[in-house]
């Protein structure tokens, strides 16, 4: 949950990375450390294994002066995507503000980010949660392996109802579509504390409709809320 | 959320738990990881990632104790060579973070950091009620059009 700091001006925002494992989530926090530039921002703290393999979470804050008046801090976390972890990706998802799901675009690996996409649903009920609740943002990684899976089919696997997410196509290893992933998720959090917020935005109502948008930049793909 | 009278007060409440327990840093973080209020020194630390670790260790613990049937460890110490740790959990969903070194010893922080759980279990209910009280923050700009939040 937000916190907001009036005394100082601060609020604070977390926004959890999940998927399955080995998807690129640390990698994204990875990517983000080096390109971040003009944000103020912290060290990336990895509690990992001695083969690199997340343990409990990944951190990263980042700070900006996004919304007026107020210095807006992101916490960034990731999740451990192996399956005997359970317990830790719950206790990660505590107070969480926003998520990025991380797909593997490996054809291989679909059955994983099914099983992890509906774990995360799982786990937000754990936590009192709910998709319909929390904003979240698709990433499609791993764009430039020879045998990715087409983006409609992971639209059509990831995507498919009434109101559809934003989706971007990324290769987080070389940064493309990792701070357009971001920054969806972050104005999707900012937008809730909009005078005029956008009814598509979750968390602020449940009905409207989706108006997809242009590619982004980096060829990312958008189903976006106008 | 905290007001800055709230904030005010919490920051007075640790400044006068670490002047009697004599320790060094003292933190008000949530169970989520964020940092609330604190007071004290802790020589160029990253707070965040204090917090973050902090809250992180004691949810770890808070499932241990549930495996192993007890409702909740209501407190956590660490003990490093010269810099140690207390955990004190408090009620909504927060927790009492004290950092202290050889000066002052576990038994002495850990009796006025019962003694501040309760003080700042006041000050948080009444935080609660402000919130209820003060509603949604909501400012002018529509932020979904700020293609570049983070750069």
């Amino acid at each position: 949950m937000a916190f907001i700091n009036y005394s100082s001006r601060e609020i604070q925002l977390k926004i959890v990375y999940y998927g399955a494992a080995m998807c690129g989530k640390t990698t994204n926090l990875m990517t983000l450390h080096k390109q971040v530039t003009h944000a103020q921002k912290g060290d990336l703290v990895s509690l990992a294994t001695d083969a690199d393999r997340t343990l409990f979470f990944d951190f990263l804050s980042l700070n900006t002066k996004t919304l007026p008046g107020f210095t807006t801090r992101f916490q960034l976390y990731t999740v451990p995507g192996q399956s005997i972890y359970n317990t830790t990706r719950q206790l990660v998802l505590k107070g969480v503000d926003g998520i990025i799901f991380v797909a593997d675009s490996h054809w291989e690996r679909m059955a994983d980010n099914v099983e992890s996409f509906s774990n995360l649903q799982e786990n937000l009920v754990e936590n009192h949660l709910s998709l319909v609740q929390i904003p979240y943002v698709l990433q499609y990684n791993k764009r430039d392996i020879p045998n990715a899976a087409p983006v409609n089919y992971l639209e059509f696997t990831f995507n498919n109802r009434a109101n559809r997410a934003m989706a971007f196509e990324a290769v987080a290893a070389t940064g493309v579509g990792v701070l357009e992933t971001l920054n969806a998720c972050a104005r999707l959090l900012l937008a809730k504390y909009s005078k005029n917020p956008n009814s598509n935005v979750a968390g602020v109502s449940q009905t409207g409709s989706v108006v997809p948008t242009s590619a982004g930049p980096t060829g990312a793909r958008q189903s976006a809320v106008a | 959320m905290l007001t800055a009278e709230d904030q005010m007060a919490i920051e007075s409440q640790l400044a006068d738990f670490l002047k009697k327990s004599e320790a060094q840093w003292s933190a008000l973080v949530d169970k989520g990881g964020n940092l609330f209020a604190q007071s004290g020194n802790t020589g160029g630390l990253d707070l965040s990632i204090l917090s973050a670790l902090a809250a992180g260790s004691f949810a770890a613990t808070h499932e241990l104790a549930r495996r192993l049937g007890e409702s909740e460890f209501t407190a956590l110490y660490h003990e490093g060579h010269g810099q140690h740790i207390l955990m004190s959990a408090l009620k909504f969903e927060c927790l009492l973070v004290t950092v202290f070194g050889d000066k002052t010893n576990i038994g002495l922080v850990r009796f006025y950091a019962q003694q501040a759980t309760g003080a700042l279990d006041g000050h948080l209910h009444k935080a609660r009620e402000n919130e209820r009280r003060v509603g949604h923050l909501s400012l002018e700009g529509d932020f979904l059009n700020d293609t570049a939040a983070i750069s």
